[in-house]
């Protein structure tokens, strides 16, 4: 089914391979985003400066996010590379790097639980075809028991305070980006990235762990909305709304709904795909947002998971809904006059039109960064 | 370039980076439209395609890793998520039968 429109798949290996380890980290936090959820909204409302202050109900914002957020991370992780009973050595190895650091251990998580379960993993492959029949049962259990409570010893005299320690750098290099305003440069790398479909990768893998470690510390983070702000998107698909080649005008009210609304960004890519130069836009949209964001003070305190302007009021702390609708709104704006100056007001419609079709290439988006 | 006939399509795999976003959105509008075929529509993470699907759809951006985790599939790539000539061109396959290749 190879057409002009739909060409025949070339796509460069290294590109799949960074989009796989990518997809592998975001793996682990995706299936989690609910407990994050729940508990930056726990902490919203309950902690002495939220909505309704509770002291009873504010212990549970420290050990989830210390301990249950981890572990789940662990969980999953370890899911993923050997099953079920990967999954349980993973959350017992995970409990080492939570006990032996001080903040909390996503990227230890991150760590531990697929590397128990591979040890494991290793284990099964050879007692399995060494147990005597009716003793399956006794080795699995005892196997796992010992391979998950090693780990977990692993984990709070080596990994934890590695971890501890290069999670606390990357701390650091983020607050000095910050302070020193080039923080909206990462659009630079985020916007195209986004594109590429490593959108989870980069929010999921990268920042959510990041900003949730931001959070325990400042309350709130900022690293939450590099990446999900649906303001560059909007302003995008608003430009193809009104300047877009005529064949596509008709479905972008839909598009901005699922995108804006839903907070499925991966609607709006392919039409930066179909113009790659259109990434400017986004790239200025996004830097636009993120320095409203840092003139504003704005963060939010969990992760905006899917990217949608109502996840992001609900994750806003109370009292920062200025700081983040101005960001939102300011990059839905320049993302707006970028894209529409490049496609060029709506000028020369027949042109566009056949355009649509034939610049239906999906690569060129790297050499336009 | 693997191919089956419109009739022995049972399986439909929709995936995406994480199976959690738009390839829920695309299997639900693939479920609606083939409602009165035999067809099962799922959605999974592009990483996890399952043994048994017959023809994997993904976005052409993710279509290299959908062709190394399920080498043997019918994998049909699209390009825009709403009216992607490709999907359509699935969808009438299946109703009217004929031949899907990849």
């Amino acid at each position: 089914m190879s057409t002009d429109y739909t060409p025949t798949v070339t796509g460069t290996g290294v590109k799949a391979k960074i989009q796989r380890f990518g997809g592998y980290l975001a793996g682990m936090i995706m299936p989690n985003i609910g407990a994050f959820i729940a508990w930056g909204l726990i902490t919203a409302l309950f902690i002495p400066t939220g909505w309704v202050p509770n002291e009873s109900l504010a212990a549970l914002v420290g050990p989830m996010i210390t301990t249950l957020l981890p572990v789940l991370i662990g969980y999953t992780g370890g899911r993923m590379v050997h099953g079920q009973r990967g999954a349980v050595v993973g959350a017992v190895a995970t409990m080492g790097v939570v006990v032996g650091a001080e903040n909390p251990m996503f990227l230890g998580a991150m760590i531990m639980g697929p590397l128990a379960a591979f040890l494991l993993k290793l284990v099964d492959g050879f007692t399995s075809e060494r147990t005597k029949a009716g003793f399956e049962m006794l080795v699995d259990n005892f196997t796992a028991g010992i391979v998950g409570g090693a780990m977990a010893l692993v984990g709070v005299w080596g990994v934890g305070p590695v971890v501890s320690a290069v999670t606390t750098a990357a701390g650091n290099a983020v607050g000095w980006l910050v302070e020193s305003n080039l923080l909206p440069l990462a659009s630079i790398l985020i916007e195209p990235a986004k594109v590429l479909f490593l959108n989870n990768a980069i929010n999921h893998g990268v920042l959510t762990p990041l900003g949730a470690n931001e959070v325990t510390q400042f309350g709130k983070s900022i690293l939450f909305m590099l990446e999900s702000n649906p303001g560059p998107g909007l302003g995008l698909l608003l430009a193809y709304l009104f300047f877009g080649p005529r064949l596509l005008r008709p479905s972008a009210p839909a598009a901005i709904i699922i995108h804006f609304l839903g907070g499925i960004h991966e609607i709006y890519f392919p039409y930066v795909l179909m113009k790659p130069r259109l990434i400017l836009a986004v790239i200025a949209g996004g830097a636009t947002g993120i320095l409203v964001f840092i003139m504003t003070g704005a963060g939010l305190v969990s992760a905006a998971s899917p990217g949608s302007i109502f996840a992001y009021l609900a994750v806003t702390p109370k009292g920062g809904w200025f700081g983040v609708l101005a960001g939102i709104f300011a990059a839905t704006a320049v993302s707006f006059a970028v894209a529409s100056v490049l496609l060029g007001f709506g000028r020369g419609g027949e042109e566009g039109e056949q355009e649509s079709v034939v610049e239906s290439e999906s690569a060129p988006v790297v050499k336009e960064a | 370039m693997p191919s089956i006939d419109s009739k022995d399509i049972h399986k439909i795999i929709v995936a995406c980076d994480a199976g959690m976003g738009s390839s829920v959105m695309l299997a639900t509008q693939l479920r609606k439209q083939l409602k009165s075929h035999h067809v099962q529509v799922e959605h999974t993470p592009v990483n996890s395609i399952p043994a048994d699907a017959d023809v994997v759809l993904c976005h052409a951006g993710l279509a290299a890793r959908a062709r190394a985790g399920a080498p043997d599939k019918v994998l049909i790539s699209f390009q825009v998520f709403i009216g992607d000539p490709a999907v359509t061109r699935l969808i009438n396959t299946i109703k009217n039968g004929g031949t899907v290749d990849a």
